[in-house]
């Protein structure tokens, strides 16, 4: 109940920030079926990206052959890798885990639980299960807003709206493992600043190693150490597909942050 | 004073030591704090006093050494050991986002034990309900720490553990907690509190415990504190002042002008009373002995910080009393 009470509070804590960046994200993946409307649907869209060069294809992470085989669906699943898109949901997750544990021992706000009969396990608990809800929502927001947009936009081409749910596991996984990791610099920092700096650098890390590895060859073998590696939300939209690698990679790599945040914040003297 | 006393200090540290690589920031502190007791915990900035607050709140963990509230490790059984306590956390840490009811309202909540006390509490600090009902980015940083003493105090712990509770409060605010303070002593509840303002400690406190460069340097009634304190006095002879006063036990000349004479003694009074009543005297003065002075004795021209030297009450307060982080407000 502690717990519970301890997320309330922290969710409730920036919740007008948190629930632009859930709209965004929602507008975001609500404007792609209208999108792929205007441009005359996957052919359209197909010929478009055999106009672009390999480095702007690798950076859509598609290629037109894709698009060409999986029609709508291929498009639409842009969408989830879309850099604006990863944007978006990074500042919620990484906001939130930077600014609950780091940016609270920053301010010595920490204190006021840490100071009745609570254990730093309640305390780090409540930080857990509030990443888990902004990443729970934001796995919602994506798909829901996409499934408005395909019903007001009405594009050409066939979706099966079934296939919405392993892409928004798809992508709860990825949250989960930036959430994790997040948490984990959030226990190790004492400022907000720090952990935003240190999440972003990393994301901005692995997003490059995925993005290269496609283009160069002698970066391949690196791309296994990028959780986006991981991340394929066009095989769950266009297949349903969600590989169980991909599944125990990214669940293990967020079990493994929030794990050793934990084993940080519980050991560690803490500022203020 | 309480009526059931345990056996047991409430708080007990056991040469608690806390180093931050090769800075020793307190080192073997030895304390028990009796239950249904006015604490203090003394000591210029630097000293310690915060650092040993911290180890106590299980905020930091010590290198060495132990410390227990109500029995428990504050470090391995922390949640226990902070079953029945209140802390004054610093007025910066609340939520700007909330009201402060509703910040006093989840703290209770977090506590798990109603807000017997708040309704007093507001009423001693004079922090009215109204106010409670603005978001606390509003807040000047006197009501801030009304509110922070509130939440501290509402739940009536039986520990409380306050790191400069009066700091921001007027005077006449500040009488009305210390007698909050002695009210609570009375019925059982123990308080252990750190404060810059000696006159606050000598009025509240029954024992006192001094830190200096991380160390324990004397831990003592307020009482006994004061009679090891060397003292002076001012005497205006009828007639030419007594050649053989220097002779008189434990008392030193310090200046001579004309039939007025500066003495300073220390420990026992007769004495010098005895020798005085020999003479003509046509004045006498004798300032009552003041925590203040007892405290500038302590750190004198000293204002090292962690691993300094030990102090000894030796130095003239007089000669001290602009080198010293300490204030007196009467």
């Amino acid at each position: 109940m502690t717990v519970l009470r301890m997320t309330a509070r922290l969710l409730r804590r920036g919740l007008a920030g948190l629930v632009a960046l859930l709209l965004g994200v929602a507008v975001f993946e609500l404007v792609n079926p209208f999108v792929a409307d205007s441009l005359g649907g996957p052919q359209g869209l197909e010929g478009i990206l055999r106009s672009l060069p390999p480095a702007l294809q690798a950076f859509t992470k598609s290629q037109p052959e894709f698009i060409a085989v999986s029609g709508l669906a291929g498009y639409l699943s842009l969408g989830f890798t879309h850099p604006l898109y990863l944007t978006l949901a990074s500042a919620a997750l990484v906001g939130f885990g930077a600014r609950t544990l780091a940016g609270e021992m920053e301010r010595g706000t920490i204190q006021l639980a840490l100071s009745r009969p609570i254990s730093r396990f309640q305390v780090y608990a409540a930080r857990v299960l509030g990443v888990v809800v902004v990443a729970v929502g934001l796995a919602i927001a994506g798909p829901a807003g996409m499934m408005l947009g395909m019903r007001l936009a009405q594009p050409e081409g066939t979706l099966e709206i079934g296939y919405f749910l392993p892409t928004a596991l798809a992508t709860l996984l990825l949250f989960w493992a930036i959430g994790g990791l997040t948490l984990l610099g959030s226990a190790a920092a004492s400022t907000t600043g720090r952990v935003v700096a240190w999440a972003t650098a990393a994301l901005v890390l692995f997003y490059f190693i995925d993005y290269f590895a496609t283009l160069w060859a002698f970066l391949e073998p690196l791309e296994p150490l990028s959780i986006f590696s991981y991340y394929d939300p066009s095989q769950a939209l266009v297949n349903g597909a969600l590989p169980t690698r991909h599944i125990m990679t990214l669940g293990l790599v967020g079990l493994g942050g929030a794990t050793g945040g934990l084993a940080v914040f519980v050991r560690r003297d803490l500022p203020t | 004073m309480g009526n059931l006393r345990h056996l047991e200090p409430v708080i007990e540290t056991t040469a608690l030591t806390k180093r931050y690589g090769e800075i020793a920031a307190l080192t073997d502190l030895h304390l028990a704090v009796p239950e249904g007791s006015i604490y203090g915990f003394l000591g210029p900035n630097g000293a310690g006093k915060t650092t040993a607050i911290r180890l106590l709140m299980g905020v930091i963990r010590a290198s060495s050494g132990s410390a227990r509230i109500f029995g428990h490790d504050v470090w391995a059984e922390g949640v226990a050991a902070r079953r029945d306590l209140g802390f004054l956390v610093t007025p910066d840490a609340f939520y700007p986002d909330m009201t402060g009811i509703a910040q006093l309202d989840y703290l209770a909540r977090l506590s798990g034990k109603p807000p017997v006390l708040r309704d007093r509490l507001l009423d001693t600090l004079e922090l009215g309900r109204d106010a409670l009902r603005r978001r606390l980015g509003s807040y000047s940083k006197g009501m801030r720490q009304k509110l922070a003493l509130t939440a501290a105090f509402q739940h009536d712990p039986a520990l409380l553990i306050l790191d400069e509770p009066t700091d921001g409060l007027d005077p006449l605010i500040q009488r009305g907690f210390e007698e909050l303070l002695r009210d609570l002593r009375d019925r059982g509840r123990t308080i252990f509190m750190s404060s810059h303002d000696l006159a606050e400690v000598e009025r509240t406190c029954e024992r006192v415990a001094v830190v200096r460069g991380g160390r324990l340097v004397a831990e003592e009634t307020v009482e006994g504190l004061k009679r090891l304190q060397r003292r002076t006095v001012e005497v205006t002879f009828g007639g030419d002042a007594p050649p053989n006063l220097a002779l008189v036990p434990q008392v030193t000349i310090i200046s001579r002008e004309g039939r007025r004479v500066r003495l300073a003694f220390e420990g026992d009074l007769n004495p010098l009373l005895r020798f005085l009543a020999g003479h003509d005297v046509a004045n006498l003065v004798l300032a009552p002995p003041r925590l203040e002075d007892v405290f500038m004795a302590f750190y004198g021209d000293d204002r090292s910080g962690p691993g300094g030297a030990e102090g000894t009450p030796a130095v003239d307060p007089q000669d001290a009393v602009a080198a010293s982080d300490l204030v007196m407000r009467r």
